[in-house]
């Protein structure tokens, strides 16, 4: 299965956006983002199914959840940016 | 011990909120810091208390930021819409934490509206003292020494009217009163954990309406290359490794605050208030009472008010007496020399904690 992470400035959005999703029916795990993709020193992310990606990113928007960016997981745990 | 100061804190704390904090001591980490069970496991706990709270209190969960009382976050709400010199506009019953931060900061403020248990003599003054111009509000839900229930919704409307910021201080309102964020308007609404909400010493919520000032700065486990505060809630009212225990216990508070009911609450404690006052005053003593009073009385005792708190501690009666910290408002009442005997009641409310204290207060003819 391929996986894609949404980005946030904190944990407490990041949990409101997991919380927005899951209303949605989108299951996501909350977990630290990887070092590479946090361009501003630490945060949090969402991890979910790249197949729910698209409609995640327009659940956020709808709910007025702020976030970061969209990324695809690779398989060393980096990832490459989704522009959405 | 019949306990009747509530007003002070809530005792002794609900059994859930018990468990949630000792739960919290062997499974929770530091929040917000790492990625393993123990740290997520504070992640959602935490959370989760900003969650039943902005339920409560009809906001959105980012919007609860979390402190270590209502009067740090009274302190920060102050700071960050007062300035050196500013005008302020407060009610005549405010708390030290409200008089003493203004003072600090060499504000200048005009006291509206002195009329214990008036509402329409509150709201004629105050608005006549925001026509007058100033440049920030803070007023106070209910009096904690006289439990009088001020006009909120009104004020705050008055204050959006001359677009004038404004603070609330829900010290005594919130867990037994509605108390809303989106309704009133408020740039800031702060609160205890510990007192109506239930939750344990050394919690309290601050609600905000706008980005706060930094109260303090260090880490919040968000954009570390960053030397500012982050520029977002909650973060930017977070510094530092949050209470988590208190946390847990907090939102395990609000979780009975909530199956209780709000109304039921209040219905049980403006009930008891108005019987103690009432078979007060039959029994000879000077008691401040009136309509728009909650679950709060005071009196005069026919002795040094202290030492009739004394007397009734004696009979396992639980009362504060003095000034409780709010001297401005014992102005407004003409006790300020005296002080009060004050009875707050609680949740549990009932007429055998009023008819057992009513017997003790026989001791005091």
């Amino acid at each position: 299965m391929k996986f894609c992470f949404i980005t946030f400035r904190s944990v407490t959005f990041a949990q409101s956006g997991q919380r927005s999703l899951k209303r949605a029916g989108i299951d996501t795990v909350l977990r630290r983002t990887p070092k590479g993709l946090e361009q501003r020193g630490c945060g949090y992310c969402l991890q979910l199914r790249e197949s729910a990606a698209l409609q995640a990113v327009d659940q956020l928007r709808r709910s007025q959840i702020e976030f970061g960016k969209l990324y695809r997981w690779q398989q060393d745990g980096s990832g490459e940016e989704w522009p959405v | 011990m019949i306990y009747l100061d509530n007003g002070a804190t809530s005792f002794p704390k609900p059994e859930p909120v018990r468990r949630a904090m000792a739960s919290a001591m062997v499974s929770c980490g530091n929040p917000g810091r790492g990625g393993y069970p123990a740290a997520m496991e504070a992640v959602q706990r935490v959370y989760g208390c900003r969650e039943t709270a902005a339920e409560l209190f009809d906001c959105r969960p980012e919007q609860v930021v979390l402190t270590s009382s209502c009067t740090h976050g009274l302190n920060m709400a102050i700071r960050t819409l007062i300035n050196p010199g500013d005008r302020v506009v407060i009610s005549g019953f405010e708390h030290n934490a409200v008089t003493r931060p203004l003072h600090g900061l060499g504000a200048q403020v005009t006291v509206a509206g002195r009329r214990l248990f008036d509402p329409e003599d509150t709201l004629q003054q105050w608005e006549k003292a925001l026509r007058q111009g100033v440049d920030a509000a803070v007023f106070t839900h209910v009096s904690n020494v006289f439990g009088y229930i001020l006009p909120v919704a009104e004020m705050a409307a008055l204050c959006r009217e001359h677009g004038v910021p404004f603070i609330v201080d829900a010290a005594q309102s919130a867990g037994s009163m509605p108390v809303s964020l989106g309704e009133w308007g408020a740039d800031f609404i702060a609160m205890p954990g510990h007192k109506g909400l239930l939750g344990p010493m050394g919690t309290g919520l601050l609600l905000c309406g706008r980005l706060p000032k930094p109260f303090m700065s260090g880490g919040t486990g968000s954009e570390s290359q960053n030397q500012d505060m982050p520029d977002f809630l909650p973060d930017r009212g977070e510094p530092g490794t949050p209470n988590v225990a208190g946390i847990a216990g907090l939102a395990a508070g609000i979780g009975t605050v909530r199956r209780l009911g709000l109304s039921r609450i209040a219905l049980r404690e403006h009930r008891e208030a108005a019987r103690c006052a009432e078979d007060l005053k039959k029994l000879g003593f000077t008691v401040f009472s009136g309509p728009n009073q909650g679950g709060t009385v005071s009196f005069l005792p026919y002795m040094d008010c202290e030492e009739a708190a004394r007397i009734l501690a004696e009979h396992g009666i639980a009362v504060r007496a003095g000034l409780h910290c709010a001297p401005l408002a014992h102005e407004s009442a003409g006790t300020l020399e005296t002080g009060t005997v004050r009875v707050s009641f609680g949740p549990d409310a009932n007429s055998d904690q009023t008819r057992a204290f009513l017997q003790a207060a026989r001791q005091l003819l």
